[in-house]
């Protein structure tokens, strides 16, 4: 009993609330997005959404109880595995001519490149958690840096852009708080920069559209251009106090496409004003701000890797989000994280803040 | 205190997030809530046409044409039973077909609805005028595919068909969209990606009552680009003409470089049939046809027996082994006995001794039957390879076959047994369990025709504005001797009295070729003629295929006959 209360005494109770008011705006948001006055649309959405909830809550909880340092044990099998998962996916989109990012599992989306993340995280954290003070020297940088170059090719040609992108921010705010060396990283940040030219040549046309209508949402009244109009539209003309609970017009008329998933900010920003869309934003920026402080306050350099990482992973993944959804950002499908239909992501998510809190409630332990 | 700066970088950018809100949800909440309330903004899309498809000489085979759907805006029709009476009177429809359009619009009420396709000019020029004061109706135009020959050509063309939900999703990231045409089949498939344009679209603003008050973003469509092909048209409706009811494949080609001047199987269909959307009657009977198979293209995707034309693989590959001289004779009895198993000669009582080039004229199955025992079926194999048979010729088309090329191996993997010497004799005569298109047959005339080397057959020499680059061709490496032996005796076979190609003799030039009769478990005899023209520097070669067609020294021979005469007044020899 005592080694119990011991143990959740540290137990960050916010960052938990926050997580579960997070995902019922979430549900909120889809249940209104994928529903229409007069039209009958899929109710399925919503409830598909539920049951990946289920299996995530139950992950939440393994997570939770589970020591984190188990899963550093087995981290770098899970990166393998992941890895192969990653190469199946490419495999099989080939056999099917094209672009493929997911397995249908019982008519269920699996993603591996979301899972990549998280799976990232924890062999980076556990190399550098090894390396105890030795982080300083060229030579400890080579073998994050092939971890971190593995999934982000694989992830770019699948071709997920947005996900690859990701990946790299997470790797530098790792290795920093680990005891690299700025000036290295500084290097190898405009070691890439030079690089961009040979990358922008390996993107595919409609990648290329995608960062080019970024610049001007004109460019492409069709595709991506017009989404971002209309999502503006949307956001925009939800004021500040917005249209209210599924009354946004924009978002029923059909006129976002994915509203659902990467555009579900959309819907929110319309319907709830920029008061909600502020609340919102608030919510997503106090988590990140747990995460933070939980790296800060463990003692133990593997947690503090794990707890850095997911907060730098998940506060981009919000800022590139609703950044694209009023034009401040490129359209590179990235999901909102807890609110956005999607199980891979969801579940990810989950996962992430199991390990924060895992993380957080160890802080005296180690 | 290194995680200060991370902190610190991710809570600026929160903050310039917030600030992104603010300014669109608070200082320029009133210009979007104007946009929003018109529920303004529009996509137009405009298709990028399609390439053309040329002939050689420029004349226009596969183009487009402007046509007329009539659509319904479910959200905006006004008076109801005006636009019923409207329907029925211009386009003939029934009570029960307009509900179930009226229907089908109202699913997606505020987008057009097509619920007529490709009608008259006149009656859309006269339902526009009407359509001014009946709202929710339109026409729309769009270009529509056109192949100006209809049946002739179509297995070079091929068809376009609507890509499927599963092709999409992988499609889309590509520029398609729902109901777009997509090549079915022949060129329109081989050479989608550059037959086809790119969409574009007009951005528009639109005030309350749907009218357009402001353009705000244009992009235009690109168009495909054109192929020329090495076909010439009128050649190609020579062979439709000749094939007539026949079934079968004819491929006319310049052996110098590959280049096909004619490829046609029959029975035909009419691509026009698929270019509306939706099913029909004359549609699903073209591709439930398991008769005729009209869909299918002989000529690269029908596998036969070769029979007797490809005895000229057998004494190539016997003058080159060393097995056979130009003065090996053997005597034909009319039959040939192999242990206690008799094989006969298609003459009864025997050709006498036989040299080579007699051997060829008369087609006389026991010189191959004794020339294809010197050499054994692993040799025979082997040069059947070299002539190309076995694979794919890489024509620039779907669906092409590779045959079989039976050997050891291939009957112990396949059949599960040990190789029988008769089966050798078989194989030397082209019969038995060799399998080949008549493209690949084809390919072999051609290769005797250009002293030994095998070019790639081809039907595009020009894409858009490049013209594309033949490739280089491939030496099987028969010597000299070889070939003039072999083609003597198809210069024999066609211009001597009693050779059984002599009814392809044609006026005007010196013609050399070789006949077959293949034997098949289906019915009656596959013929064949494989041929070239003029003997001594060959511009042409040519093979008519009759499946079922009865014996290759008759039909397929005059066929051929007809061909080498009009492809000399078309000026090719």
């Amino acid at each position: 009993m005592i080694t119990i209360r011991r143990r959740y005494k540290d137990f960050d109770m916010v960052l938990f609330a926050m997580t579960f008011i997070i995902l019922l705006i979430g549900l909120l948001a889809i249940h209104s997005a994928t529903q229409s006055k007069g039209l009958v649309l899929s109710e399925s959405y919503t409830l598909k959404q539920l049951t990946w909830l289920g299996v995530g809550i139950l992950l939440l909880i393994i997570t939770i109880r589970v020591s984190y340092h188990k899963f550093l044990d087995i981290a770098y099998m899970l990166y393998i595995a992941n890895i192969l998962l990653l190469v199946l996916v490419l495999v099989m989109g080939h056999v099917r001519l094209g672009a493929q990012r997911w397995f249908s599992i019982f008519g269920f989306a699996f993603q591996p490149s979301e899972f990549m993340k998280i799976s990232l995280i924890l062999a980076l954290s556990s190399y550098v958690g090894q390396k105890k003070g030795a982080m300083d020297s060229l030579e400890s940088l080579i073998i994050p840096t092939i971890l971190m170059a593995i999934p982000f090719v694989l992830v770019l040609v699948q071709p997920d852009l947005g996900t690859a992108l990701l990946l790299v921010p997470v790797f530098f705010a790792i290795l920093l708080v680990g005891g690299a060396k700025p000036k290295y990283l500084i290097r190898m940040i405009l070691l890439g920069l030079a690089c961009m030219p040979v990358f922008w040549h390996f993107l595919r046309d409609y990648q290329k559209q995608r960062l080019l209508v970024f610049i001007n949402p004109n460019a492409d009244p069709l595709g991506a251009g017009y989404t971002i109009i209309q999502s503006k539209i949307a956001i925009g003309s939800g004021g500040l106090f917005g249209k209210g609970w599924l009354n946004g017009t924009q978002n029923q008329l059909n006129f976002i496409p994915e509203r659902h998933t990467d555009f579900i900010f959309s819907v929110i920003g319309e319907e709830w004003g920029f008061l909600g869309a502020l609340m919102l934003v608030l919510l997503f920026f106090l988590i990140v701000h747990r995460a933070f402080n939980i790296g800060n306050l463990t003692s133990d350099r593997y947690g503090k890797c794990i707890a850095t990482g997911i907060a730098v992973l998940f506060g981009l993944q919000v800022i590139i989000n609703i950044g694209m959804t009023i034009g401040l950002m490129p359209v590179v499908g990235i999901p909102l994280p807890l609110v956005s239909y999607g199980g891979s992501s969801l579940l990810t998510t989950l996962i992430a803040i199991g390990l924060l809190l895992n993380v957080g409630m160890r802080r005296s332990t180690f | 205190m290194r995680d200060r700066f991370l902190i610190t970088t991710l809570s600026l950018l929160f903050i310039l997030i917030i600030a992104g809100l603010f300014f669109n949800q608070v200082l320029l909440s009133g210009y979007y809530s104007k946009l929003s309330r018109n529920n303004s903004i529009r996509v137009i899309p405009i298709s990028g046409t399609r390439g053309n498809i040329f002939d050689r000489t420029g004349r226009p085979l596969v183009t487009n044409r402007l046509s007329f759907d009539v659509a319904i805006i479910f959200q905006e029709i006004g008076d109801r039973r005006k636009l019923v009476n409207l329907l029925k009177r211009e386009l003939g429809f029934s009570g029960a077909q307009i509900m179930s359009a009226l229907e089908k619009a109202g699913n997606r009420p505020y987008e057009p609805v097509t619920i007529a396709e490709d009608i008259d000019k006149e009656k859309a020029l006269a339902l526009e005028e009407s359509s001014f004061d009946v709202s929710g109706l339109i026409i729309e135009t769009r270009s529509r595919r056109n192949y100006l020959y209809k049946h002739f050509g179509c297995h070079i063309f091929g068809y376009l068909g609507e890509v499927t939900a599963n092709e999409l999703e992988t499609l889309k990231d590509y520029g398609y969209r729902m109901k777009d045409l997509i090549g079915r089949d022949g060129l329109e498939k081989y050479y989608e990606s550059y037959l086809r344009g790119a969409d574009g679209g007009i951005q528009v603003e639109v005030d309350s009552r749907g009218h357009q008050t402001r353009i705000l973003g244009l992009k235009e469509p690109q168009s495909g680009q054109n192929l020329q092909l090495t076909i010439d048209m009128s050649l190609q409706l020579v062979c439709d003409k000749l094939l007539g009811d026949h079934k079968g494949a004819i491929l006319v080609m310049d052996p110098r470089n590959g280049e096909i001047l004619a490829l046609a199987s029959h029975p035909t269909f009419d691509p026009n049939t698929f270019v509306r959307s939706g099913t029909s009657q004359n549609r699903l009977k073209l591709l439930n046809d398991k008769v005729g198979r009209p869909m299918s293209n002989k000529a690269i995707s029908g596998i036969y027996s070769p029979g007797s034309v490809f005895k000229i693989v057998t004494a190539s590959a016997a003058l080159e082994q060393k097995k056979i001289t130009p003065y090996t004779r053997f005597f034909c009895s009319g039959s040939y006995n192999l242990g206690h198993t008799q094989f006969d000669c298609w003459k009864k009582g025997g050709h006498g001794p036989q040299n080579i080039v007699e051997g060829i004229m008369n087609s006389c199955n026991v010189f191959f039957y004794n020339t294809g025992r010197a050499l054994g079926v692993d040799r025979l194999e082997l040069y059947t390879r070299f002539f190309g048979y076995g694979k794919a010729t890489g024509i620039d088309l779907t669906d092409e076959v590779k045959g079989i090329v039976p050997g050891k191996g291939w009957k112990r993997s396949h059949k599960k047994g040990a190789w029988y010497e008769g089966e050798t004799l078989n194989y030397a005569i082209g019969q038995g369990y060799l399998s080949v298109t008549p493209i690949q047959v084809l390919n072999m005339i051609s290769a005797i025709a250009n002293n030994g080397n095998l070019v790639r057959p081809h039907l595009v020499r020009r894409v858009g504005a490049n013209d594309l680059q033949n490739q280089k061709p491939k030496k099987i490496g028969l010597k000299d001797g070889t070939i003039r032996e072999v083609r003597k005796g198809l210069f024999e076979a066609v211009n001597n009295e009693s050779g059984t190609a002599k009814r392809s003799k044609p006026a005007g030039t010196i013609a050399a070729g070789k006949t077959g009769t293949a034997q098949n478990p289906q019915g009656r005899t596959h013929a064949w003629f494989c041929g070239f023209a003029p003997y001594n520097d060959p511009k042409l070669c040519l093979v008519v295929f009759l499946e079922h067609g009865g014996k290759g020294g008759l039909e397929p021979a005059e066929i051929a006959r007809g061909l080498f005469e009009e492809a000399r007044a078309g000026g090719y020899l």
